[in-house]
């Protein structure tokens, strides 16, 4: 062990250069693992945090909230389904939004703005509200309404109000919700009079404004997946789906998890490919001295523990400074998308990357129990 | 040069497991840029085949089609101003479609544009009731003289071409006359629907300077952009690159200190042959021109294999799926940008072999 730490002491350029590429790769792998992360809740926390078990869609919207639309008749048939317990509109529409409040200093900047209408009920937790708010309570009126709490500083904090462009439309902010977000946009979750008003405010041509998905609950003694199955059955042209189905169907969010898996593998596998050819050269290149300390007695378990441990400090110092590379970094945001760290993840791939690099660095092990000590009074080493 | 090389070809089995490495990464490079090429190339097609010097959207409409509504006294407004040329609408609608012999929920993604100047690659406007498709849209089974369904009304519209690289968001687009555009609106998307004469956007022709004049000429009413501003301005798109351009740039650096690290190394190794070389009149230089010509050959080979690699994984993925765009513009950026960071990381070896001292050469076992 002193000698594998003496040695890495010696050679501080070859062994700094190892540490610096793991931990690069390392924050690499980190950070992607947040941007996918984050871009997938900025694309959908607003479904994966809403109250409603089941969205029945139109087929025509392809799973996409604001794309589809149900016709009366659709909507007629899905309210008859058995198993229905609670039913509610949901109206979904991207505006241009204008935040106002006092304290951005008359700043003039405006956003994509994803408002949600919804039946509010008499709490204001009607179905299709946020599951749960960090600050504040759920709008009881119109032009009230819960916004993504990711947005606060850039004008959607509690008390703030928002204008709706073009006209008049204002809203107030009166509660927050976490990984609420829609479509990677500051989303709003408002009456469904509220969003029929934007709509009307920033397009005074609309006529006939349709609700976009049925938020649905099962009456009791129905499981949703029943009621979905049932809403489905009763029009080829209606798409119900559970939370959970909804969410991981929205377009673009299984090929977004496809690419990562994709370059989630290739980074992979170069760190125990790395890891593994240095300590198989640096072993090469230490055959001779290998040779001789088996030659006056070392055993062969020392030497291959040194190897190990330089594998696993080499390794654990990487991965250490990778992650704290990546501290600061996830602590930001990335155009809409909020990074976070994520322990869990980071965990996994500290794992993962050590069992790999330490399995990598078995094939020069290999090569150590391989000396023999007769070798020394020949010349011969474990590279000849 | 000639010993490096041939030290390649000796004892190639040192050199393969830095290759599978390089060609790793390299493989990665290509992959990373390839996404950033397939989703910049199917979100910004319909715009990118603009034939305009100005694309004019309403002001508070944050250059989003479907937000903005341009109405016919601006449009009047721009036409009157020196310099414009020609002026055309522009709008869109985002459906489902039903394609004849698919599923009853097997539904297309389609863009139907309405347009009044055609862009480059597209005929001028069809017939009402016909559209030209782009070319993607034949994985979903689109075919010409095809009679496809759009939105809940099923509105009919009959493919009469294809055209190429005009995909919008995502989806394949089609390209109708602006009253298909607007009678598709109606019956589809009463919400989204616009009074005769207002378009989403306008299409202008003119002086290469004629977006600062336009918003001048109305008043603040507009917001007019180049057609390379219009593309960067379609959400994620420059969020996209910057990010993508981030990561590819890290990974340059990890393959520079690969190719570093492996070549230090092998160096470190050599100490003892470039001592006899050196006191056998070998220069520096040469000594150093071997290892680089080595990295070169060794990212050489290796970005050839992670080209092969990524064609195959491009045929392999099917449409739809990964948004994946493998060209030969981005094989070889990847290939010269690794050229480059095997050279740069050669330089960590150039100390250790100017060090090297001849007189060691005597008395050591090469």
């Amino acid at each position: 062990m002193y000698l594998a730490l003496k040695e890495m002491a010696r050679s501080k350029v070859r062994f700094g250069l190892l540490v610096a590429a793991i931990a690069l790769l390392v924050f690499l792998i980190l950070f992607q693992q947040s941007l996918q992360n984050g871009l997938i809740t900025g694309f959908i926390g607003a479904i994966r945090n809403q109250n409603s078990p089941v969205l029945v869609y139109s087929v025509d919207g392809q799973r996409v909230i604001q794309g589809s639309v149900l016709t009366p008749d659709l909507e007629a048939a899905a309210r008859g389904v058995d198993g229905v317990g609670e039913v509610g509109r949901i109206g979904q529409g991207t505006f241009t939004a204008l935040p106002t409040a006092e304290r951005l200093g008359g700043a003039s900047e405006t956003f994509d703005t994803s408002v949600i209408g919804y039946d509010l009920g008499e709490d204001g937790r009607g179905l299709g509200s946020p599951t749960s708010l960090s600050a504040g309570r759920y709008p009881a009126a119109d032009n009230e309404a819960v916004a993504s709490s990711s947005d606060q500083a850039s004008g959607f904090d509690l008390g703030d109000t928002i204008r709706i462009l073009p006209g008049d439309e204002v809203i107030t902010i009166v509660g927050l919700a976490d990984d609420a977000q829609l479509n990677v946009t500051p989303t709003l979750f408002a009456s469904y009079t509220t969003y029929e008003a934007a709509v009307a405010s920033a397009n005074p041509d609309a006529r006939g404004l349709l609700p976009n998905v049925l938020a649905m609950a099962p009456a009791e003694g129905t499981t949703p997946e029943q009621l979905v199955a049932n809403v489905n059955a009763a029009s080829p042209d209606l798409d119900a789906l559970t939370r959970a189905d909804a969410e991981a169907n929205t377009p673009g969010v299984s090929q977004v998890r496809q690419s990562f898996q994709l370059i989630f593998l290739l980074y992979g596998l170069v760190v125990p490919c790395v890891t593994g050819l240095f300590f198989l050269i640096v072993t090469f290149q230490k055959a001779n001295t290998l040779t001789l300390l088996r030659a006056v007695g070392a055993p062969s378990s020392r030497l291959v523990g040194s190897l190990l441990a330089q594998v696993a400090l080499i390794l654990g110092s990487g991965i250490a400074l990778g992650a704290l590379l990546y501290y600061p970094i996830s602590q930001q945001r990335l155009g809409g998308i909020q990074l976070r760290f994520e322990t869990s993840a980071a965990i996994f791939w500290a794992v993962l990357l050590l069992v790999l690099g330490v399995g990598s660095a078995l094939l020069a092990a290999r090569r150590v129990l391989a000396i023999d000590p007769i070798e020394a009074t020949t010349g011969a080493g474990v590279g000849r | 040069m000639k010993l490096a090389l041939r030290e390649m070809r000796r004892r190639p089995s040192r050199f393969v497991t830095a290759t599978v490495i390089l060609s790793l990464i390299a493989a990665l490079l290509m992959l990373l840029g390839g996404l950033l090429d397939g989703l910049i190339r199917s979100s910004t097609g319909a715009l990118r085949a603009q034939q305009a010097q100005a694309i004019v959207y309403s002001s508070t409409s944050q250059a989003s089609l479907v937000r903005s509504r341009v109405d016919p006294d601006v449009r009047q407004a721009i036409e009157q101003i020196d310099g414009v040329t020609a002026v055309g609408g522009l709008g869109s609608a985002q459906l489902g479609a039903r394609v004849p012999g698919n599923g009853p929920r097997d539904l297309a993604d389609v863009a139907l544009f309405g347009y009044e100047l055609a862009p480059d690659g597209v005929p001028d406007p069809p017939a009402d009731g016909q559209a030209y498709a782009d070319e993607i849209l034949k994985a979903d089974g689109v075919t010409e003289g095809m009679t496809i369904q759009l939105g809940p009304a099923r509105t009919p519209v009959e493919i009469v071409g294809f055209v190429k690289d005009t995909a919008y968001n995502g989806q394949g687009s089609l390209w109708a006359s602006a009253a298909t555009w607007r009678s598709v609106l109606l019956a589809n998307r009463p919400d989204a629907q616009l009074a005769d004469g207002v378009f989403q956007a306008l299409i202008v022709q003119g002086d290469a300077d004629i977006a600062g004049r336009i918003d001048e000429a109305t008043g603040g009413a507009t917001e007019s952009l180049t057609v390379t501003e219009a593309v960067n301005a379609i959400p994620g798109v420059k969020e996209q690159q910057s990010t993508f351009n981030q990561i590819i740039g890290v990974t340059i650096v990890i393959a520079l200190v690969v190719i570093a690290l492996f070549f230090a190394l092998l160096t470190v190794e050599r100490s003892g042959m470039y001592g006899v070389l050196k006191a056998l009149g070998a220069r520096s230089g040469t000594l150093f021109g071997g290892v680089v010509v080595q990295a070169v050959v060794v990212t050489a080979i290796a970005s050839v294999l992670a080209a092969a690699l990524m064609v195959l994984l491009d045929a392999l993925i099917p449409p739809g799926s990964i948004p994946l765009q493998i060209t030969p513009v981005r094989i070889v950026l990847s290939a010269v940008l690794l050229l480059v960071a095997a050279i740069a990381g050669c330089l960590f070896s150039l100390r250790r072999v100017l060090r090297v001292d001849p007189a060691s050469a005597i008395g050591t076992t090469v």
